[in-house]
């Protein structure tokens, strides 16, 4: 009987330690991104402008400049604007030309800021 | 018999505490873990918050510096228009025809400049145009990346 319970007393040792023999499980903590698909349009195509022909009309030469237009077989009628007015037509036409570079320089800016670097997540 | 139940007893005892203490071990081992993962990838977030900052700082320099040539691109505009108390019409007026081959170069040349600032590829003329006779003035900062003008 007093063999039994040392036995029985051993076994109940190692039912209880048993499984921390041979050292706990060593813990692995890794984690895995999947990157942001990149939205990748491409540049938008660059603008080809096509060419007009300015003609600088005075009293003087107005009889002069609708005849050429006639026997160019062009109608003889033209769209005006005053000397002021084509200042300031050079000034806006400068301004969106100055807005589009803007543009398209963030544009450029944004890209390489969230594509170049690790910053796309 | 007693004995032996008190020694079955503390010896079951001392099995349970040192299975307890190997838990709490392996639990402050894996707190241990994560607080060394976490220290480590705060580490990466502030080195790529600095170079964050960098590509900001710079990507601003570089769009003040274009906003800057805006400025002084339609300074020159104007410049063309008034300088010396010009008159655009009473000179059209005057020498109708070559003020018409002035203004349909610089049309044509402002086209020029848009197409570039939409994004067209500048051509091998513009990027090695150094004098002032050989750059598009309506915008040379954008046309003419070689050109230094004459302060």
């Amino acid at each position: 009987m007093y063999h039994f319970n040392k036995i029985l007393a051993l076994a109940f040792i190692v039912l209880l330690t048993g499984c921390s023999i041979g050292g706990e499980k060593k813990i692995k903590i890794f984690s895995v991104e999947e990157p942001r698909k990149k939205l990748d349009y491409p540049m938008p195509t660059p603008l080809q402008i096509e060419e007009i022909k300015w003609i600088i009309i005075t009293s003087e030469n107005a009889n002069e400049v609708f005849k050429k237009l006639e026997e160019a077989g062009i109608d003889p009628v033209l769209f005006g604007i005053t000397d002021k007015d084509f200042q300031v037509l050079a000034r806006n036409f400068a301004q969106i030309r100055q807005k589009l570079q803007e543009t398209n320089n963030l544009l450029e800016e944004y890209k390489k800021y969230y594509e170049d670097t690790d910053n796309s997540k | 018999m007693a004995i032996a139940v008190m020694l079955i007893t503390g010896i079951a005892g001392a099995g349970m505490y040192v299975m307890k203490l190997r838990a709490d071990n392996a639990t402050l081992k894996a707190n241990q873990l994560k607080l060394e993962t976490a220290v480590e990838e705060q580490n990466k977030v502030l080195e790529q918050q600095k170079k964050d900052f960098t590509a900001i700082m710079e990507s601003n320099k570089k769009l003040n510096v274009l906003i800057g040539t805006f400025k002084k691109d339609l300074d020159d505009l104007d410049k063309r228009f008034t300088k010396k108390n010009r008159d655009i019409g009473k000179l059209a007026i005057e020498r109708t025809e070559s003020i018409e081959r002035i203004v349909n170069k610089g049309g044509s040349n402002a086209a020029r400049c848009i197409e570039l600032a939409s994004g067209a590829e500048h051509t091998e003329e513009e990027l090695k145009a150094t004098l002032k006779s050989e750059i598009n003035p309506e915008c040379p900062a954008l046309a003419n990346p070689s050109y230094v003008p004459f302060q």
